[in-house]
């Protein structure tokens, strides 16, 4: 099969999205609605004003069609993303965040910003963050090995951004330095 | 830049010529030379491509130089700022820089082969922080600079980029592009259909 070249190196950034889609979030809805079988599972009743859990894909799709309200992930708010983003900024290593957070985020905030508290905020919260996290993936950068690197809590999208770099540069090096164990047999 | 046979990065990088000083007299073979004599006599220098110099050398007919690209006058460059260095000056625009050390290193012995490797690899190190910035700077822009002069040390950089770091700069690029758009795009169109 013939993929472009930058699909064969790496998922590109709608599939990831798709993926973080399948989370579940609860959401409040508006309109009644009766079990229902879906591919990945049953979910329902709805019965307002009760909450329930429902995958992302559905909760947007609903939220679109101002069919229900998202209720935002405990990770999704000012306090926490500031006291992330102060964490971030003191230490040298990656601070714990959920591993797909760009995506369930933005999903979120483009669907249903009226439902996050200060979105605005959020939004400049969580673009800090990425920056802070993108200069230090840089530094680990710098202590690149031909032999492993290990960058702990980094997540699905700046993983991704990252891997077909850093797999080719990891190649590079193995061939360069692969000298230790050839070592050539003829030459005086 | 591997040996495999049928990779060709590696037969690009095998076309670079290497000076071989012949230890004996070889009969007939004097074209190799591009001159008109018939024999080669020894000690004759002739720059002789690598994938031809694998097997002269092996068979003992001639020593090898290390050639200009690798000599010292590009280590002690390397050493002072691993990123000033021009490498497509050493081995032509879309040459291998990286790829012909590595030729050489397989036949060196031992001791000379390690130094050839933490020349390269040290090389590699200092530019490849110099690449994925420039990369994802350029993510946005495209592959049209800006014009100023603060850009012209970063574009005389990638002008100097060998074949390899080449490939690296396109695949850091074109991710950091694909990512960006992502998140850029608020297009909720695609979330539902509109009743």
């Amino acid at each position: 099969m013939a993929l472009p070249q930058p699909l064969r190196t790496s998922v590109s950034p709608q599939e990831l999205e798709l993926i973080a889609s399948e989370q579940l979030v609860e959401i409040l809805p508006l309109i009644t609605m009766e079990k229902t079988a879906f591919i990945s599972g049953a979910y329902g009743p709805l019965r307002p004003p009760a909450k329930c859990r429902i995958p992302l894909w559905m909760a947007v799709n609903l939220k679109v069609k101002k069919k229900c309200h998202i209720i935002p992930p405990d990770w999704l708010n000012v306090e926490f993303l500031q006291e992330r983003l102060s964490r971030e900024t003191s230490y040298p290593e990656f601070s714990q965040m959920p591993f797909r957070f760009a995506e369930i985020a933005k999903a979120i905030l483009d669907a249903a910003p009226d439902d996050v508290q200060n979105a605005e905020k959020v939004r400049s919260l969580l673009k800090d963050l990425r920056e802070a996290r993108q200069a230090k993936s840089r530094e680990g950068l710098a202590k690149l090995d031909h032999s492993e690197l290990s960058l702990p809590n980094l997540c699905s999208m700046e993983i991704n951004e990252l891997r077909p770099f850093f797999i080719h540069a990891m190649g590079v090096l193995t061939q360069l330095s692969r000298e230790e164990q050839n070592g050539a047999a003829e030459e005086p | 830049m591997d040996n495999d046979y049928f990779s060709i990065d590696a037969i690009l990088a095998e076309n670079q010529k290497i000076q071989c000083t012949f230890k004996v007299d070889v009969p007939e073979v004097g074209h190799l030379g591009g001159g008109n004599d018939r024999d080669i006599k020894a000690p004759a220098k002739l720059p002789i491509p690598m994938w031809l110099a694998y097997i002269i050398l092996l068979s003992e007919w001639a020593d090898l130089t290390i050639p200009a690209p690798f000599g010292p006058r590009v280590r002690n460059a390397l050493k002072a700022d691993p990123r000033s260095v021009r490498l497509s000056a050493l081995v032509g625009a879309g040459g291998l820089w990286y790829g012909f050390g590595k030729m050489i290193m397989d036949i060196l012995d031992d001791e000379q082969a390690n130094i050839m490797s933490d020349v390269l690899t040290k090389a590699f190190r200092g530019r490849l922080t110099e690449v994925i910035d420039q990369a994802q700077h350029f993510a946005t822009l495209g592959t049209l600079g800006v014009a100023g002069s603060a850009v012209d040390a970063a574009q005389s950089f990638r002008e100097g980029l060998d074949g390899t770091e080449r490939e690296l700069f396109a695949l850091a690029q074109e991710s950091s592009k694909r990512t960006k758009r992502w998140y850029e795009n608020h297009d909720k169109a695609r979330q539902g259909t509109r009743r």
